[in-house]
């Protein structure tokens, strides 16, 4: 299908379409900060910097239910939720490098019903990133700043709008039954989003060159993970905000009846790892820090043949200290 | 999915957080980056905060006691019947037979109204709450030197520092944004230097780190002042401009030679002189102090002895200066400027005060008690002796928190009434007559005011479970019924009546309060806030300095090692809320009394091991930490734990200024348990 413009003005008529029969996430303003949120009809975050809560959240939120159980007479029964049909504007091209990565990890054999049942029932439409964030090192890792496919659609703000690109049936279909709001792309337009992609790019590669697997792996055997965890002040808030993690715990919550949770965890924490006679095989936090980054850079790549780190910058922007993968990352470099 | 901003609900550091909501729950949280506390970072309760609000065991139903066992009633049961029975109690004994206990946990809006019930409905100045167990050496103290208890100086401002002396605070795991803050400062190099006799992370950071002997700190703050003002570092000219009774303090600190300071507080002369001379040449020098200074039998000296040292060298009324106590709870500076003290009405206007009387009886439109009512611990002595017969107690676990566990029990058990309004069921709820299910931080407006005098929302994100009402709506109930008017219809409203009779708060209305908040003292709508206190001026004239001493050391050969409390990083308080967050309480299970290894050699004693620690009234069994965060002679025990509570061994030695128990300094032995 051949790109299409859409004219900004027509974005909310559009969108009050689709909310029709989805529920509509898009980047707005809440007290002043951008965030992924349910649109309501507020005014649209789209060139904010990309919000601190991931898009992810929405297919491995932070807590879900998996199901609810009620005993009677001795006999369980169990309930789910179906998932909601959504659509998820404004992602950027790293956090959907992100979901192409879970793809691999919770979809191949054995799929994740969980995850799979809400990854069918989202159209993502992704914004390719023209104005790159402080922290953002996307284009190190191969994730941005254009996304180049695993969308359903695919915005590029050229200036006077959207350039708009299709990238499964769901995007094509979206298109068609919505035309009205759109019109044909321009070559200008092309090449306009060509440019801006190739400068955003330019900029982010001024900050932090592209590295090579082996020049990251050497990095973590050189990074002094002693000296890092006397600094590290134990929030788990790199892992917890990273859109690839996706380490999580289960529990039962309420006897006799309640619900069976599946919770956000964290591989740096140490009872993530410590089992049950008290013994942990990664009993300092140095080591759990530097397990981190060998799963970011050598256990997912084996495992999917993606990296696992999308250098979308948010661990540097929630970091209370300074050990997290941009300023070790920064170093190993300098 | 709604994102709702919010303030967090755990430590004084007050971060903006993001509240997730998906279907009417709480499924997450993140941090606000706009936020001047939290810039986009949390802690790790703070990225968990969400976690405890819908968990199976809060509190729904009202609970009426029947004999033995708590049945559920109605809401009308359970206000008439407190209302009931407070006013028997009251015709009976006296207004002062009846005492109300607030919470640091609750809005400024909650405890404003619960002092208002204590004063107006119940008619007794008898309300306190637990910043009588942390800062109130700081009001006392930093009140009588500065005007004012609270923390001179935004939490920014230690930015610009070029010296910092953290004293008895434990920063990285209490207020780990404010450590994440004093850390930034020293990576731009300011002189960090921390006093504790425990190694903690902030102390293994510093740059240089005393290790005093437990209970010696005025020896060695008295130590670095005399060094500064020998070495002509002091500031003459503030000193001479904004102070008075120098002289007097000169000749006191003199005594305190670094070859005095060494024996008394075990700081050798070359570490103490470093300190001295980082922070008396130090343009710029901020002191941060928190439990580790306050809860000692002379918490108000050691906090005076502090205020001495920024006064003789300058350090107030400016960025990146200033003293600066940090509260613990979220809401406990803000549950102090409220009045929930058993001596002030709301922004500290004496009870005693005529004047400040009628003008609250007036606002009021009653007649007001004049004497001053009873603190915390003196409330659970009164009722243990039978004086006081009837207590509310809003949102607070004394049979944790308080000193003295068992002397508590017996305390709430002796009360012919107790009514609790609690969010779970806690060792405290479970002695109670009437158990109010009340609204957790994210099913309530209102507002926290945090450590750095930051007044901001909080909002409701979702409805609170079962019939569980707020904590505000229970006392304006309660009031109502007992003839006092109390028609708010929202929190907005109380914070309306709030800034009528609240100088420091007058300008502090909900439309105003953005991201970032408000600082008082705020007095008008047009004012901007006060981010410095005492820039010009101190609200007493001249700052005055009070000479303090160093009291003798006692040693008990019976019970030769000194038990100090705290807490972890990875729970708070009493653990109502982190223990039943999965993560945390995975991170930190259980208690452990951390020994160090010479200590546990010479007991026999090795890691994992079950020991019994010994008071001279009460013991405990717990397990053995073997560790070198803590000094020889000197074991830690976190206060979080009910299945070996801290506080059994915790003795009432109060502090004479402040009323302040010493929970940092306890004699005990420790021996294998069998």
């Amino acid at each position: 299908m051949k790109p299409l413009f859409l004219d900004p003005d027509n974005l909310v008529p559009l969108l009050e379409e689709l909310a029709e029969t989805l529920e509509v996430v898009a980047p707005i303003r809440v007290e002043g900060e951008p965030v992924f949120a349910t649109w309501r009809g507020e005014p649209l975050a789209l060139d904010a910097d990309n919000p601190l809560n991931s898009p992810v959240e929405f297919f491995l939120p932070q807590k879900e239910v998996l199901f609810k159980y009620v005993q009677y007479s001795g006999r369980y029964t169990f309930s789910e939720d179906p998932p909601k049909s959504r659509l998820i504007l404004g992602m950027r091209p790293c956090d959907l490098q992100a979901i192409k990565v879970l793809d691999e990890i919770f979809g191949r054999e054995l799929p994740d019903h969980p995850y799979v049942s809400k990854r069918r029932s989202t159209i993502i439409v992704v914004k390719n990133c023209t104005d790159p964030g402080e922290e953002c090192f996307c284009a190190s890792m191969g994730s941005g700043p254009a996304a180049e496919d695993g969308y359903d659609l695919l915005l590029t703000d050229v200036g006077p709008g959207y350039l708009v690109e299709s990238g499964s049936p769901a995007g094509m279909f979206i298109l068609r039954a919505h035309s009205c709001h759109f019109q044909e792309a321009l070559p200008e337009h092309l090449k306009e989003k060509e440019r801006l992609l190739d400068l955003a790019e330019e900029e982010i590669r001024k900050r932090m060159p592209a590295l090579t697997p082996e020049e990251i792996r050497q990095a973590i055997e050189e990074t002094d993970w002693e000296e890092a965890e006397k600094r590290c002040l134990r929030c788990g808030g790199c892992s917890l905000v990273c859109p690839v993690c996706h380490c999580f715990s289960v529990l039962d919550q309420g006897v006799p009846d309640g619900e069976r949770l599946r919770c956000r965890d964290s591989c740096t924490f140490s009872g993530f790892s410590r089992m049950t006679s008290g013994a942990n095989p990664r009993a300092s936090l140095g080591e759990r820090l530097r397990h981190w980054y060998l799963d970011k850079f050598v256990y997912i790549p084996e495992k999917t043949g993606m990296l696992g780190c999308v250098g979308c910058g948010r661990c540097s922007r929630v970091c209370l200290s300074d050990v997290d993968r941009w300023s070790l990352l920064r170093e190993a470099i300098e | 999915m709604e994102m709702i901003a919010t303030t967090c609900v755990y430590c004084g550091c007050g971060c903006g957080l993001y509240l997730h909501v998906e279907d009417g729950r709480v499924v997450g949280a993140s941090p606000s980056p706009a936020h001047p506390m939290s810039r986009g970072r949390l802690c790790v309760k703070g990225w968990l905060a969400h976690d405890f609000v819908h968990h199976p065991d809060r509190l729904k139903f009202p609970l009426i006691r029947r004999g033995e066992r708590m049945v559920r009633g109605s809401w009308e049961e359970a206000l008439s019947l407190t209302a009931k029975r407070l006013k028997e109690i009251k015709e009976d004994s006296g207004p002062d037979a009846l005492a109300v206990l607030t919470s640091a946990k609750g809005t400024n809006e909650e405890n404003y109204l619960l002092a208002k019930l204590a004063r107006a409905a119940l008619k007794t100045n008898n309300v306190d709450h637990v910043a009588r167990l942390c800062h109130a050496p700081s009001v006392a103290g930093l009140g009588a030197s500065l005007g004012s208890g609270a923390m001179t100086n935004p939490i920014r401002s230690l930015l610009s520092a070029d010296a910092i002396l953290v004293t008895g605070s434990n920063t990285t795991e209490q207020h780990p944004l404010i450590a994440a803050h004093i850390l930034e400062a020293q990576s731009r190099g300011a002189t960090l230097i921390v006093a504790d006799p425990r190694k903690t992370q902030i102390a293994m950071l510093a740059d240089v780190h005393l290790e005093p002997r437990l209970g010696s700190d005025v020896a060695w703050i008295n130590g670095i002042l005399n060094l500064i003002i020998e070495r002509g570092l002091a500031d003459e000219d503030f000193i001479k401009e904004r102070t008075e009774g120098f002289s007097a303090l000169r000749e006191s600190v003199s005594k305190y030679t670094p070859e005095v300071v060494e024996r008394v507080s075990g700081i050798s002369a070359h570490y103490l002189e470093r300190a001295a001379v980082a922070f008396g040449e130090a343009p710029r020098a901020a002191v941060v102090y928190a439990m580790g200074t306050t809860q000692h039998s002379n918490g108000t000296d050691n906090v005076l002895a502090l205020a001495n040292l920024v006064l003789a060298t300058g350090n107030v009324g400016r960025e990146g200066t200033g003293i600066n106590p940090l509260r613990g709870h979220q809401n406990v500076q803000g549950a102090c400027d409220m009045g929930a003290l058993p001596a002030v009405y709301s922004g500290y206007a004496k009870v005693e005060d005529r004047a400040a009387r009628e003008k609250m009886a007036a606002a009021w439109g009653t007649d007001l008690p004049s004497g001053p009512g009873l603190t915390a611990v003196e409330i659970m002595e009164a009722a243990e002796e039978g004086r006081i017969r009837g207590i509310y107690i809003s949102g607070e676990n004394p049979m944790m928190s308080y000193p003295d566990r068992e002397g508590v029990k017996r305390a709430l058990e002796s009360l012919e009434f107790l009514a609790v309004a609690e969010i779970f069921p806690t060792e405290t709820t479970a002695l109670a007559n009437v158990v109010f299910p009340v609204a957790s931080f994210a099913e309530k407006d209102g507002t926290f005011t945090s450590t750095e005098r930051r007044v901001q929302r909080v909002r409701r994100a979702v409805l609170p479970p079962g019939e569980a009402r707020s904590e505000w709506e229970v006392a304006a109930d309660l009031m109502r019924r007992l003839g006092i008017d109390a028609d708010y219809s929202s929190a907005e409203e109380v914070m309306e009546e709030i800034a009528s009779v609240t100088p420091s708060y007058g300008g502090i209305s909900y439309q105003r309060l953005g991201i970032s908040g408000l600082h008082w003292p705020c007095p008008d709508t047009n004012h901007p806030g006060t981010e410095i206190l005492h820039r010009d001026a101190f609200p007493i004239g001249r700052a005055r300095f009070f000479p303090v001493e160093q009291p003798e050391l006692d040693f008990d050969p019976d019970y030769p090692l000194l038990l100090t409390t705290g807490r972890s990083l990875f729970h708070f308080h009493t653990g109502t809320m982190t223990r039943r967050v999965h993560l945390l309480d995975r991170e930190r299970p259980g208690p452990t009394v951390d020994i160090n290894p010479e200590d546990a050699k010479a007991l026999g004693v090795r890691r994992g091991q079950m020991v019994v620690v010994e008071s001279a009234e009460h013991k405990l069994e717990i397990e053995a930490d073997v560790t070198e965060e803590v000094p020889r002679g000197t074991v830690f025990i976190p206060f979080h734990f009910q299945e070996a509570p801290a506080n059994l061994l915790t003795v009432k030695n109060l502090d004479p200024k402040s009323k302040i128990p010493d929970f940092k300094r306890t004699h005990v032995r420790i021996r294998r348990a069998d």
